[in-house]
């Protein structure tokens, strides 16, 4: 603090302090927590944990502006009454941003050098209230018994906390059982989750937290809150949850909004680091996101496309995906149609909802996409319109906001190009096809350009797939990718497509083998020239 | 052994420093980390000597000798003993919170909610947030102990019941003097002074502890042994502790059982009956109990053995029949009380 002004000058006044209302309401609120302990009161403190920390972050910034702490006392009296009743509080010392705040303020009224009798005085009353908090024992058998055993305070209350932790797992792990009067014990349980809201960061906790989260659901009670699990989430993001694996997929598996902060941490992770696919497949396998049961959290897409779409493709012959992608495609379309029939009448949520959830999911099923464009590239003969509506459809689910029919044109133009270009008919390759695609692909001002991703998909899918050369076809990728400028994205599509091919062990034919080998020469040859 | 003892005693006077000297207006981080450094090294020092008797004794004439300087040289200076030693980082701590030359500095890094910091290789321990880690861990045991728990007695009951079980065990074991452990129940008892009651819970608590093992047994016999030698100790006991309580260690251990059963029987016959309050009095010294509270003893005793049942009712109405054999209220309290049972 700054050197203390002589009480005969004026002090100087700025903006109003807190309010005197504000801090009259903490002080009673104070006073309330510290005269009951029942459950309410309780309640109550865990409601009021945040603002009271905002308070007190305040009260920090406007003790630390003061010159001395005289002046503090003059401007605030109560605020030692205040400050000592929230050190009594457990609620408040048990959550270490709370406390630090607490005890910042407390060392705000500490003078180095005390000038009068009342600096002194607060000196000292600040020196006894923190050797009592940390070393005072109310209990008089336990403090005999400290001494005469030899067992140190802080090993004692360690041991207390842990028998205590244990007694209340022995509460948890019971199952549910009905007493006399018709209530079950799931009361008890639900009181132990909610005092364990104001702990949910303690490592001593975290064993009965675990517990807690994977209780089996054994009745109609809802054992865990709203807070609890909000207070969990919030923690976890935080960086401060001490929880074992099967803790954690269990607090997934009754929060959604936990589960959606893991997935948005693991994908910001991927973002910064910029991961290869073959990282970013360790990365995510090492999450614990793939251990899940994916059915459990998806409970409002369409049960029909549910299973279809989880099935791995590798999961299923080879020859059975054309169908099953027919499939998809025309049940996906349905659905898209019902949307956009129900636009008219103007009850349509229910329509969006679906085609939300349902292309929600597809995008959780990629893979199934990929099959689809190598489908598409391999059908030959063969009608390859389901295959590029889906393609279309996982780009640009919606007409209203995606413009999806006027894409699906404009998809179905580049990818006859496309083919053209690798057909082998032309040679040298025909500039007009090649100008033709670039354009569809660039952005222009007026009117929306494809999806990069979605033309590079069936380029690469193509020029791997095709009849040609693994020279000839990695010429005309090279010219294509050198025009429109999708290098990287064609080195992305090519990797993972290599990965997807070897880990299904489709790699029969070697011809297919040898293109991809031929294509990431040339990818790599063209990072390095344009570097 | 000649280095032990000089840091032995070394220690005893950086406690003393300490505890009242303004020498501590100097300390820093360093300084504080090292003091803690050797209280940790005397509690290692203790855990590692305290049953040999020989290096034990060779201590103990140490620390007196030091304790002796101290004395003459500090007013009011606390003694340390052997048995302070496994507890020497928290002594250091109390006496450096109790003194009002430590600097702020440092005690605002003691409670400071930051983590201790690794140690390098040839640092004394980082002691920041010891206090902060202490208040945390006090909080959370606050917040979680007003919930309803499987335990009869309580966490911190069941844990001060285990220390004294755990102690008594080892000093059984060290051979026949049973008069160390008999001191050393005897200074519990003076340490609960003004907390008969909780006492009490500690020694039920104690009583009711079960690892199924000889050690315990023997322990557990020994204590109710020397319950028994403290016949005042006992009543207090009977008296203090809840029916519930009472009838769980009777139903364990029958030499409670028995002495249980001998002291209800010993009040009854102290009992006079009060016409001005019309109902049985006692009137002996010590613990006042009611004949409401005696009935209920009585009956907890009876749930925790239905056999003694039969045994105990014969007595009380064969005392009932030598006091005259009424069936009139306040003239025989054997039959006030078989009536009051059996209602």
């Amino acid at each position: 603090m700054s050197e203390q002004q002589p009480l005969s000058q004026p002090l100087q006044t700025e903006e109003p302090l807190l309010n005197d209302q504000e801090m009259q309401f903490w002080l009673d609120k104070a006073v309330a927590w510290g005269q009951a302990d029942s459950p309410d009161t309780q309640k109550d403190t865990c409601l009021h944990m945040s603002r009271l920390r905002d308070f007190l972050q305040q009260l920090l910034t406007q003790v630390n502006s003061m010159s001395s702490t005289t002046e503090t006392m003059k401007r605030l009296p109560f605020l030692g009454q205040l400050l000592g009743r929230l050190c009594w509080n457990p609620y408040v010392t048990v959550c270490d941003t709370s406390r630090g705040l607490l005890l910042g303020c407390l060392w705000e009224l500490y003078s180095e050098r005390p000038s009068n009798a009342v600096e002194q005085k607060a000196n000292q009353w600040i020196r006894k209230v923190l050797c009592q908090l940390s070393t005072e024992e109310e209990d008089t058998a336990a403090q005999a018994l400290m001494k005469c055993t030899g067992v140190p305070a802080k090993e004692y209350h360690l041991k207390v906390l842990r028998k205590k932790v244990a007694l209340l797992q022995e509460n948890v792990g019971q199952s549910c059982t009905l007493f006399n009067s018709q209530r079950c014990s799931c009361d008890r349980i639900v009181a132990i989750s909610e005092a364990c809201i104001p702990i949910v960061a303690c490592p001593e906790a975290s064993s009965l937290i675990s517990l807690l989260l994977q209780r089996p659901v054994a009745c109609v009670t809802e054992v865990l809150s709203e807070d609890f699990l909000d207070a969990l989430t919030s923690a976890y993001s935080r960086q401060g949850l001490a929880l074992e694996e099967q803790a954690l997929v269990s607090l997934w598996y009754h929060s959604f909004s936990s589960l959606e902060e893991a997935v948005l941490s693991l994908l910001q992770s991927v973002i910064t680091t910029g991961l290869t696919p073959q990282k970013l497949e360790q990365q995510v396998a090492q999450s614990l996101l793939t251990s899940i049961s994916v059915k459990a959290f998806f409970p409002q897409s369409p049960s029909s496309l549910l299973v279809p779409l989880l099935t791995m493709p590798s999961e299923m012959p080879q020859g059975a995906w054309r169908n099953h992608l027919n499939w998809l495609s025309s049940s996906l379309q349905r659905l898209t149609e019902e949307e956009e029939e129900g636009d008219g009448d103007g009850r349509s949520t229910r329509g969006h909802h679906n085609v939300f959830e349902a292309w929600f999911l597809l995008v959780q099923c990629a893979h199934w996409v990929q099959v689809a464009v190598q489908l598409l590239v391999t059908s030959g003969t063969e009608d390859g319109d389901p295959f590029l509506w889906l393609l279309i459809f996982y780009h640009y689910p919606t007409n209203r906001w995606h413009h999806r029919a006027s894409q699906l044109a404009r998809a179905k133009e580049a990818w006859n190009h496309i083919r053209t270009l690798f057909s082998g008919a032309a040679h040298p390759l025909p500039s007009d096809r090649l100008q033709s695609l670039v354009t569809l692909v660039s952005p222009q001002p007026e009117q929306q350009s494809l999806a990069p991703s979605l033309t590079v998909s069936l380029l690469v899918n193509v020029a791997v797939f095709c009849q040609l050369s693994p020279s000839g076809s990695a010429e005309v990728l090279q010219a294509v990718v050198d025009q429109s400028g999708l290098l990287d994205e064609a080195a992305c599509v090519l990797s993972s497509l290599e990965l997807r091919l070897n880990e299904g062990s489709c790699l029969s034919r070697d011809t297919v083998h040898l293109r991809i080998k031929e294509l990431q020469k040339t990818i790599t040859q063209m990072h390095s020239d344009g570097t | 052994m000649e280095a032990m003892l000089k840091n032995l005693a070394s220690t005893v006077e950086m406690l003393a420093v300490a505890a009242q000297s303004d020498a501590v207006k100097h300390w820093d981080k360093q300084t504080l980390s090292r003091a803690f450094h050797w209280a940790r090294y005397c509690e290692h020092v203790f855990s590692r000597f305290h049953n040999n008797a020989a290096i034990r004794r060779i201590m103990e004439k140490q620390l007196q000798l030091t304790n002796q300087t101290l004395r003459d040289t500090i007013p009011g200076y606390t003694e340390v003993s052997f048995s302070d030693l496994p507890r020497c980082q928290h002594l250091l701590l109390v006496r450096l919170l109790n003194n009002p030359e430590l600097p702020s500095s440092l005690m605002k890094m003691l409670f400071d909610t930051a983590r201790p910091v690794k140690t390098m290789h040839g640092e004394y321990e980082d002691v920041t947030g010891l206090c902060s880690h202490i208040v945390q861990c006090k909080s959370v045991y606050k917040v979680l102990s007003p919930l309803a728990d499987m335990s009869a007695l309580g966490a911190d009951a069941e844990v001060q019941g285990e220390m004294l079980m755990e102690r008594l065990e080892a000093l059984l074991n060290q051979g026949s003097e049973t008069c160390r452990a008999e001191h050393f129940l005897g200074s519990v008892l003076q340490g609960c002074e003004g907390a008969l009651q909780q006492f009490c819970v500690v020694i039920a608590a104690a009583l009711l502890t079960s690892k199924n093992c000889a050690a315990q047994t023997a322990a557990h016999d020994f204590l109710l042994d020397w319950l028994q030698k403290n016949h005042s100790l006992l009543q207090h006991m009977c008296s203090l502790l809840s029916p519930t309580l009472l009838r769980d260690l009777a139903k364990e251990h029958q030499k409670f059982r028995d002495a249980f059963c001998n002291v209800l029987k010993k009040w009854a016959s102290e009992m006079e009956y009060s016409l001005n309050d019309s109902e049985w009095v006692l009137t002996s010294t010590g613990p006042t109990v009611s004949f409401k509270k005696l009935t209920e003893l009585f009956l907890a005793l009876f749930e925790a053995s239905p056999s003694l049942k039969g045994g105990v009712e014969k007595e009380l109405n064969a005392l009932k029949i030598s006091d005259g054999d009424f069936d009139v209220t306040g003239l025989s309290v054997w039959g006030d009380l078989l009536s009051a049972l059996n209602t």
